[in-house]
C-alpha cells in the first residue's frame, strides 16, 4: 500500500494543502492574506503541476486497479493545473470588485481541480463516478456563488438539476455495465466485452454512460444548460467552467471510449457522429441571434466540443491525437478571450453586451488586435491555430471514411465564422456613443497577448505539443 | 431464489418514474430533487441485486458510495434552493425567466 | 415465501414512488419518499445486503427525508400554483417514460449472466462472514482511496451549504470567547471610591 502512495503525491499534496488552508484561514483575520488567498491557491496548483511532472509513470493500473498514472493522465493533469491556476489569478480582480473574495472560493476551485485529477486518472467506474461528483459538486456551488444575485443562483440551480440528472444516468449505465460484465474496472470490462458485446443490457448501459458524459461535456442533445449557466454564473466561474472541466471530461470520454469500450467501436462510432454533428450545428446556429458575449461563448463551446468529438468519432490514433490537440488549443484560445471579457467594464460594472465594444479599437488598438486574432482563430480562419486543429480532426475523419461529417463541419464553420466576425466588425467599425472603460490590468493583458501569440506561433509547430499528444494517445490505445 | 429480472423490472420502473417526475414537475424544484432521489434508489437496487447475484461485494460498496454522494448532493441542492427562495420568494423554476432559452 | 415479500415490497415501492411525483403537497411527497425507501430497504434484506438496508434507512429516512421536510416547511411554499403546467407535459412525459421503460424491459428479460463474468469478480462474497464484516474488511483496505474521496465529497457539501446559506448579520450580538478569555480585571473593572451622599 505505501509504495502505491508514491503515485498519489500530486493529489495528496493538493488535498493536504486544501485542508490545511481551510483550517488556517478559519483563524486568520489578517486582510493581506485574505486578499492574496487566490494567489496562494494558484501557487499550490502550480506546485501540484510540478509534482505531476515528476510523478511516477506506470503502464499498468495502480492502487488495486482503481487508478492510472501514465503519459496521457500526466499531460491532461498538467494542462488542467496550469490553466486553473491562471484562471484563479485572473479572477482575483473581479472577486475583489464584487466583494466576493472569500477564501472558500479558491478552496472550492481547488477541490474541483482535485476531482478532475481523480477523474482523469480513474481506471475504475467507481473512481470515475466519485471524481465527477467531486468536480461537479464544487462547480454547482461556485456557479451559485453570487448568492445575492438572482441570475447566479438560478444558474446554479439549473446546473445542479441537470447535473444531478446526468449523474443518475451515469450510475444507471454503470450498474448495467457492472451487471453484464461483473466488474467495474476498465481493463476487466475491456476484456469482458469480447463475450458480452451481444447483450442488450450492456449496450444500453454504454449508451446511458456516454450520454451522461455528453451531458457533462455539453454536447448536443444535452447542451441546453450551457448558455444559461454560462450567462448566469459569475464571469470567473464561467471562465473556469468553459475551459477546465472540458479538458477533464474530454480526457475521460476518450478513456472510456478506448479503454473500456474499445472492442465495440463500431457500436459507439455512430453515437459520436450524431453527438458531434449535432453539437457543431447547434453551436453555430444558436449563437447568431445572441448579443451577450457569455451566451455566445456558451454556444461557441458547444460547437467546439462538436469539432473535438469529430476526432474521437474517427476511431483512429490520429483522430485521438487530433482530439487532444483540439482541446488544448481550444483551452488556450478561451483563456485569452476570458482574460479580455473579465475586463469588459463600463463605469466600473462588468458588462456582457457585445455592442458596447463599438469602436474599442480606437482606444485600445493593441488589445483589440489580440482579441480579434483569437476570435479569428476560434472561427477557424486560416492560417491560425484554430484552423490547424480543425484541419487535424477533419483529416482524421476523412481518413476513416466519414466524409459527410467533415463536410458538415466545413459548412458549419463557415456559418459559425459569422458571429465571431460580427464581434470583430463591432470592435473595429461599429458606431456607438457608449464606451467601455479602457484600463485592463497588466496581468490580464499578458495572458491575452500570450494567448494570441500562442495561436500565431501554434500555426507553425502547434507549440510542440504534437509529440506529447501522440505519446498520450498511444498510452491510451493498448 | 427470486429471478433477477423481477428486481430489474422494479428498478427500471423506479428509474422511469423518476425521469417522468422530472419531466412532469418541471416547475417544482423540490419534487425534482425527490425524483432524482428515486433515480438513485433505483440505481442502488440494481447495484445491490447484481452484487448479490454475482456473489461480488463491489456492487454493495458502490451502493454505499452512492448513498454518501446522494446525501451530499441533496444538501447542496437544498442549499441552492434556499438561496433561490430568499431572492425570489418562490421555488418555481419557470417563474425565474430572467434568462431566455 | 420470499417471493410474496418481494411482491409486497415491489407494489409499495412502485405505488409510493408514483405518489411522490403526483402528490399535491410536497410534505406528502416526502412522506411517500420515505415509504419508497423502506420498500427498497426491504429488497436489500431480501437479497442479503442487511448492512446497506439499515444504512439506507438511517441515511435516507433519518437524515435526507428530514432535511427535505425541514426545507419544505421552512420555505412556506405556496402549493397552489405548483401543479399548473403538469397537464401540458403529461402526454409527452408518458410517451418518453413508456419508451424508456419498454426499452429497458427488452434489455433485461431475460438477463443472462455470462459464465465468464463470474471470473471477473474483484471481491467475491464470502458467505461465512456477515455482510457488515465483509463490507468493513474491504472498504478500509482495497477501497481506501475511494473512501477518502467520499469523505472529501461530504466536506465539499459542508463547505458549500455554509458558503451558500450562512449569513452573518451585524445586528445580532454574539459571544466572542477569545475576547472574553483575554479580559482581565485591570481593564474591565474600575474601582471607584464614592463618598456617601455625593454620587459619581
Amino acid at each position: 500500500m505505501s509504495e502505491n502512495l508514491k503515485y498519489l503525491t500530486p493529489e495528496l499534496f493538493l488535498v493536504i494543502f486544501n485542508l490545511s488552508f481551510l483550517c488556517v484561514m478559519l483563524f486568520v483575520k489578517s486582510s493581506s492574506i485574505l486578499l492574496n488567498c487566490n494567489k496562494i491557491a494558484a501557487l499550490a496548483l502550480i506546485i501540484t503541476a510540478v509534482l505531476v511532472y515528476f510523478n511516477h509513470v506506470d503502464a499498468n493500473p495502480i492502487i488495486n486497479g482503481f487508478y492510472t498514472s501514465n503519459e496521457f493522465t500526466a499531460f491532461f493533469k498538467m494542462l488542467i493545473l496550469f490553466l486553473s491556476s491562471v484562471i484563479l489569478y485572473l479572477s482575483d480582480a473581479y472577486l475583489k470588485k464584487n466583494d466576493l473574495l472569500k477564501y472558500e472560493f479558491p478552496i472550492l476551485i481547488n477541490f474541483s481541480v482535485f476531482g478532475m485529477l481523480v477523474v482523469i486518472s480513474s481506471n475504475d467506474l467507481m473512481t470515475l463516478y466519485l471524481g465527477i461528483e467531486i468536480q461537479s459538486l464544487s462547480l454547482y456551488i461556485i456557479a451559485a456563488y453570487r448568492r445575492d444575485n438572482l441570475k447566479s443562483t438560478e444558474a446554479g440551480l439549473k446546473y445542479f438539476i441537470l447535473g444531478a440528472l446526468s449523474s443518475g444516468l451515469l450510475l444507471y449505465g454503470i450498474s448495467l455495465v457492472y451487471g453484464a460484465t461483473g466488474s467495474t474496472q476498465f481493463h476487466t470490462i475491456y476484456s469482458a466485452i469480447m463475450y458480452t458485446d451481444r447483450t442488450l443490457g450492456m449496450q444500453i448501459g454504454m449508451v446511458f454512460l456516454l450520454s451522461a458524459i455528453a451531458f457533462k461535456f455539453a454536447a448536443f442533445p444535452f447542451h441546453m444548460w450551457t448558455p444559461d449557466v454560462y450567462d448566469g454564473s459569475p464571469t470567473p466561474v464561467t471562465a473556469f467552467m468553459a475551459i477546465v472541466p472540458k479538458l477533464a471530461i474530454g480526457a475521460i470520454l476518450a478513456k472510456v471510449l478506448f479503454d473500456v469500450f474499445g472492442g465495440i467501436s463500431d457500436k459507439w462510432q455512430l453515437v459520436l457522429v450524431f453527438l458531434s454533428g449535432g453539437s457543431m450545428i447547434i453551436g453555430s446556429f444558436g449563437a447568431i441571434a445572441q448579443s451577450n458575449i457569455k451566451r455566445i461563448l456558451g454556444y461557441s463551446s458547444i460547437g467546439h466540443v462538436g469539432f473535438a468529438l469529430m476526432g474521437l468519432a474517427a476511431v483512429s490514433p490520429e483522430g485521438l491525437s487530433g482530439f487532444i490537440i483540439y482541446l488544448f488549443l481550444y483551452s488556450i484560445m478561451m483563456l485569452g478571450i476570458f482574460a479580455f471579457i473579465l475586463n469588459m467594464e463600463k463605469d466600473g460594472v462588468l458588462v456582457t453586451d457585445i455592442y458596447l465594444l463599438a469602436k474599442y479599437s480606437e482606444t485600445n488598438p493593441a488589445t483589440s488586435f489580440a482579441f480579434s486574432l483569437i476570435l479569428f482563430s476560434l472561427a477557424g480562419i486560416p492560417p491560425l491555430a484554430g484552423f490547424i486543429c480543425k484541419l487535424y480532426v477533419m483529416m482524421a475523419i476523412i481518413n476513416s471514411g466519414l466524409v459527410y461529417l467533415a463536410l458538415v463541419g466545413a459548412i458549419v464553420s463557415v456559418i459559425g465564422a459569422f458571429y465571431y466576425l460580427r464581434i470583430v466588425y463591432i470592435v473595429y467599425f461599429s458606431e456607438s456613443n457608449d464606451k467601455l472603460d479602457a484600463n485592463i490590468p497588466a496581468g490580464h493583458l499578458l495572458v491575452l497577448f500570450l494567448s494570441s501569440t500562442a495561436i500565431v506561433v501554434g500555426t507553425y509547430n502547434l507549440l510542440g505539443i504534437e509529440p506529447l499528444t501522440r505519446a498520450a494517445a498511444e498510452s491510451l490505445l493498448y | 431464489m427470486i429471478p433477477i429480472e423481477h428486481f430489474l423490472i422494479v428498478s427500471a420502473s423506479l428509474f422511469v418514474i423518476g425521469v417522468f417526475g422530472i419531466f412532469l414537475n418541471r416547475k417544482n424544484i423540490i419534487i425534482i430533487l425527490m425524483s432524482i432521489e428515486l433515480i438513485l434508489a433505483s440505481v442502488n437496487i440494481n447495484f445491490v441485486v447484481f452484487s448479490s447475484y454475482l456473489g461480488d461485494l463491489v456492487g454493495q460498496v458502490f451502493a454505499m458510495f452512492i448513498l454518501t454522494v446522494a446525501a451530499a448532493e441533496a444538501a447542496i441542492g437544498l442549499a441552492i434552493i434556499v438561496c433561490f427562495y430568499r431572492l425570489r420568494n418562490s421555488i418555481f423554476i419557470e417563474d425565474a425567466n430572467t434568462m431566455k432559452g | 415465501m420470499a417471493l410474496y415479500f418481494f411482491y409486497f415490497f415491489a407494489s409499495t415501492a412502485i405505488l409510493s414512488s408514483f405518489f411522490v411525483i403526483f402528490a399535491n403537497n410536497p410534505v406528502h411527497s416526502v412522506l411517500w419518499l420515505i415509504v419508497t425507501f423502506f420498500s427498497v430497504a426491504g429488497f436489500f434484506i431480501l437479497v442479503g445486503a442487511e448492512f446497506l438496508a439499515l444504512l439506507l434507512m438511517i441515511v435516507y429516512v433519518g437524515a435526507l427525508a428530514v432535511l427535505f421536510l425541514f426545507v419544505v416547511m421552512m420555505l412556506n411554499i405556496n402549493f397552489a400554483g405548483l401543479r399548473s403546467g403538469v397537464a401540458q407535459y403529461l402526454p409527452f412525459g408518458i410517451l418518453i417514460g413508456l419508451v424508456i421503460f419498454i426499452e429497458l424491459i427488452l434489455a433485461f428479460v431475460p438477463w443472462d449472466f455470462k459464465e465468464q463474468s463470474f471470473n471477473n469478480l474483484s471481491s467475491p462474497i464470502n458467505l461465512s462472514e456477515t455482510n457488515t464484516v465483509a463490507l468493513g474488511k474491504v472498504v478500509y483496505t482495497d477501497y481506501f482511496l475511494l473512501f477518502q474521496c467520499a469523505g472529501i465529497i461530504l466536506l465539499i457539501a459542508m463547505i458549500g451549504s455554509i458558503v451558500l446559506t450562512l449569513r452573518s448579520r451585524p445586528d445580532v450580538k454574539r459571544q466572542n470567547i477569545t475576547e472574553q478569555i483575554f479580559r482581565d480585571p485591570n481593564s474591565s473593572i474600575e474601582v471607584k471610591d464614592i463618598n456617601p451622599g455625593e454620587g459619581i
